[in-house]
């Protein structure tokens, strides 16, 4: 890990994500810049009303491929660079913090791209699944990107 | 035959509740045990879309991995559905 780089997983029993915390992390006198996604629950989705999602994760290979991935976001942007990655693992409630990105640059457009590209791939590539509860009682696992092929995408450019 | 340990992910985990599954694989890659545990999936959860198998990775705790790739050494796979992070 490079000193400007961080990332973690969180169990939301112990701790909710605290985006602030990812801002402090990227702040630096070198960085004039800084971006931050921040992923939430929100209560809706394809029309049906949401109570909370589960967050369920191969631990050991997220973190691996949260490195994986800060090193091809630090290659296409430069060493000047700092990123943080965190993402929450359990139940949550409407409202709650799912996933933190952030970026600091020494300038704006490389912040922004840096901390789109980080968090589209943490998205598609990371080992994570959803289980959405629904307020009628149901629940179920959302279907996104398939890893099959995972090792020939090229998900910077 | 070889006896893998599948670690159940996602979807799949709600196959069982220790979220894993012993399996009897004919064969050394990771194509052996996709056809396996396809064959066992239709045999034990006759409910369960088997389908999902199909656009579904295996992994070990470092990668994931293709199937031409040989099954690791310490018989530990997990399987992974398509991924819904974020």
């Amino acid at each position: 890990m490079q000193p400007q780089d961080s990332w973690k997983v969180v169990d939301r029993a112990d701790a909710g994500l605290d985006a602030a915390e990812g801002i402090a992390f990227v702040s630096d006198p070198g960085v004039g810049g800084i971006d931050v996604f921040i992923g939430t629950v929100r209560d809706l989705n394809q029309g049906r009303r949401v109570r909370g999602i589960t967050y369920d994760l191969f631990e050991p290979l997220v973190l691996g491929e949260f490195e994986r991935l800060v090193a091809e976001t630090r290659a296409a942007f430069g060493p000047r660079i700092r990123l943080y990655v965190a993402h929450a693992k359990g139940r949550l409630a409407v409202g709650d913090v799912a996933v933190v990105v952030a970026a600091g640059a020494p300038h704006r457009d490389e912040a922004f791209r840096a901390c789109r590209a980080l968090i589209e791939a943490v998205k598609h590539r990371s080992p994570i699944w959803k289980q959405e509860h629904y307020e009628d009682g149901d629940s179920v696992w959302s279907e996104g990107c398939s890893l099959c092929h995972a090792q020939d995408q090229e998900t910077l450019r | 035959m070889r006896q893998v340990t599948v670690q159940l992910f996602g979807a799949f985990s709600d196959l069982d509740p220790r979220r894993e599954v012993i399996v009897e694989v004919a064969g050394t890659r990771i194509a052996d045990l996709r056809v396996a545990l396809r064959e066992l999936l239709v045999v034990r959860w006759p409910g369960f879309r088997a389908e999902l198998l199909d656009y579904s990775a295996f992994a070990d705790t470092q990668q994931v991995l293709r199937d031409h790739e040989a099954l690791p050494a310490d018989g530990r796979v997990a399987v992974l559905p398509p991924v819904s992070g974020g």
